[in-house]
């Protein structure tokens, strides 16, 4: 407590580091990119990360899709985005997200987000790994979560 | 039961094994006598000429089908309430209405694909997309008033796009609707004219929770056209499916685990997740299981796992059944809650683990599967509720640990080999998921896929939703869905 008087408002503003929230949603695949984003978060809890996956996109900064985008969930996904607040980010993990993989565009589906979309963060992969989805994140906030969108 | 299957078996024999075309008098008598009979309906979808029910008579598999006449064939679901969804599914697809049915309103198609009846070779176009969802209350749940709650598309949690509407006059759920399409791909469009190597790539992302039941079930219905003895397995096959089957079991423990905020019981069974998904990695290529087929000119592979994991799973499986069973464990936190008693999975027609748990008698396993020491005993639950239903996960991933452990891995696969090599044929095929039973029915023309359909029981499961979640409080449903293991892409397909 002694060393209060060293920061603000009458020392120097030290730089927070942000923790990261994700909101992920399944708009329209196998859910095997989901159910490996479901192995990242448990080892996520079980690190004490600053990286979470959230409940709800009202406490989120990244919007995370996985899945080649339904038709029927396309409206979900710009209700979700819309109710982000402040600065927000959008990621697509799976080849389905990217450029619809194996479900590409057909009277159910508009194809993958990547392509449609200004997209931050793309990962590739049938699935990607929680390993390599991992790997992903930390190397793209190193890069200063570049790409700032909306 | 047996007057139906003899009605069935006087129509005309089809080419594919167990198939018969009845004409509309026959198919009016065999709906007539359905209301007599405990014939289990196991499926019922179209290709636009026909419509095909599937049965099945003990063990083996019987087919009906009929001309669509004037775009009408008789409903089946006031005789079988489970063929409820089917029809609307057949309805949104092809507009093939079915007369007498107990519900009309779309399953699949909410209004926003850009065309109607997307299946036909000429579909309409769709009229404007409407702005909003549109429900109707029953007069009871207007009457006693409260709250309405939504459950999904988009709960921030790892699963397939559903929505449930929950009516809430008080502390428990009284009401439930359920939208669903969101899921929806398209699949059925996409199989027609695909190769068949194509398809089984297809097949293999139905569901990434039971797609190793999907694979074996579309490498039975392969088979089957091929003129092989469709339905069984190979050592090597059992082997992989009983390896897909421990880990989904696992992964949904884990969750219902987490929900029940059982850390101790969570922890070690999402390691053994994780040490099973990495095995599969090293000897299949696949964390999930993907693809394990064989492709043409493919490698052959080792398929054992390392003998020091099958250790470490029968010691981690002893000590989850500890856990699961301590005092104030899962198994106490969880009963009583969602139950799908017997009667509830017999009116749906609900096989598989879940009806299983409810103390029905339906496990397509020992029938289709070649053990040497043969089946292991089953698993005696009677609740119906979540605590018995995942009981009975845990039991078959001791029982599939195992198995592993006597099977002789070294012979490849038997599956047929995913080529373009297919003339013309039908058949049909069928393996007992991690959830119930996945079929697999497909028609090769010329080496091409020419009608396609896939029966999963998550379709079931999804109409029984308003039954079992009636009485729960809304904290439940997530634990409840958990432990059903409902899957709406393989539902929606």
């Amino acid at each position: 407590m002694a060393y209060l008087d060293l920061f603000w408002p009458e020392g120097a503003v030290l730089p927070r580091m942000l923790p990261l929230d994700i909101f992920h949603m399944e708009t329209g695949g196998c859910t095997g990119c989901a159910l490996e984003l479901r192995s990242l978060s448990r080892a996520l809890v079980e690190g004490y990360s600053d990286i979470r996956f959230v409940s709800t996109p009202r406490q989120a900064s990244l919007l995370l899709l996985t899945g080649s985008l339904t038709v029927e969930m396309a409206p979900v996904v710009e209700l979700a985005w819309q109710a982000m607040p402040g600065t927000r980010l959008l990621a697509a993990v799976g080849d389905c997200a990217l450029d619809g993989g194996v479900f590409t565009p057909g009277y159910a589906v508009l194809g993958g987000v990547g392509s449609r979309a200004r997209v931050s963060l793309l990962l590739p992969g049938c699935p990607p790994s929680p390993a390599e989805i991992l790997d992903a994140l930390i190397r793209w906030r190193m890069q200063g979560e570049g790409g700032l969108s909306a | 039961m047996t007057q139906v299957a003899d009605l069935i078996r006087r129509g005309m024999p089809a080419n594919c094994n167990g198939r018969f075309v009845l004409d509309e008098g026959e198919w009016r008598d065999m709906v007539a006598a359905l209301s007599h009979s405990t014939l289990p309906l196991l499926g019922l979808w179209s290709d636009g000429m026909q419509v095909h029910a599937l049965f099945m008579e003990q063990t083996r598999p019987l087919l009906a089908s009929v001309a669509v006449t004037d775009g009408r064939y008789l409903a089946l679901s006031p005789a079988r309430a489970g063929a409820s969804a089917s029809e609307r599914i057949i309805q949104d697809m092809w507009g093939i209405e079915a007369m007498g049915a107990t519900g009309c309103a779309p399953w699949l198609d909410q209004g926003q694909w850009p065309v109607t009846w997307p299946l036909r070779d000429r579909s309409p176009p769709a009229p404007a997309a409407p702005e909003g969802v549109e429900f109707t209350d029953d007069a009871t749940m207007v009457r006693a008033g409260g709250t309405v709650l939504g459950y999904g598309p988009a709960e921030g949690d790892f699963n397939a796009p559903f929505h449930l509407r929950l009516g809430l006059p008080g502390e428990r759920i009284m009401q439930v609707r359920s939208r669903m399409g969101y899921a929806h791909r398209g699949l059925c469009a996409r199989m027609r004219g695909a190769t068949v190597a194509q398809a089984t790539q297809m097949v293999a992302r139905i569901d990434a929770t039971a797609t190793v039941a999907h694979q074996q079930a579309f490498a039975g219905a392969l088979a089957a056209i091929g003129g092989n003895a469709a339905g069984e397995m190979g050592d090597a096959d059992l082997f992989v499916g009983e390896l897909g089957r421990i880990v989904t079991h696992l992964d949904t423990l884990t969750v219902a685990a987490e929900l029940l905020a059982d850390r101790r019981f969570a922890m070690p069974a999402a390691i053994l997740v994780e040490r099973l998904r990495q095995a599969c990695r090293d000897v299949y290529g696949s964390r999930l299981l993907f693809d394990v087929l064989p492709p043409v000119g493919g490698v052959e592979r080792t398929l054992s796992i390392p003998a020091e994991l099958l250790v470490e799973l029968r010691d981690g499986c002893r000590a989850l059944q500890r856990l699961f069973w301590r005092p104030r464990g899962m198994a106490m936190q969880a009963r009583g809650r969602g139950i799908l008693s017997a009667d509830i999975a017999d009116y749906w027609g609900i096989a598989g683990c879940v009806g299983r748990a409810g103390g029905v008698e339906s496990d397509l396993r020992p029938y289709i599967s070649r053990v040497r020491h043969g089946w292991p005993d089953g698993y005696h639950a009677m609740a119906g509720d979540v605590a018995a239903r995942l009981g009975l996960r845990l039991h078959e991933v001791e029982t599939a640990v195992e198995m592993l452990s006597t099977l002789d891995t070294a012979r490849c696969l038997t599956a047929p080999v995913p080529g373009d090599d297919y003339g013309s044929g039908e058949g049909i095929g069928c393996v007992e998921g991690p959830t119930g039973p996945v079929w697999h029915w497909l028609r090769v023309e010329k080496g091409r896929v020419a009608a396609w359909w896939c029966g999963d029981p998550s379709l079931l499961l999804f109409q029984a939703l308003p039954q079992v979640l009636s009485g729960a409080v809304y904290e439940d449903v997530p634990l409840i869905l958990a432990s059903l293991g409902l899957s709406a892409a393989a539902a929606d397909l």
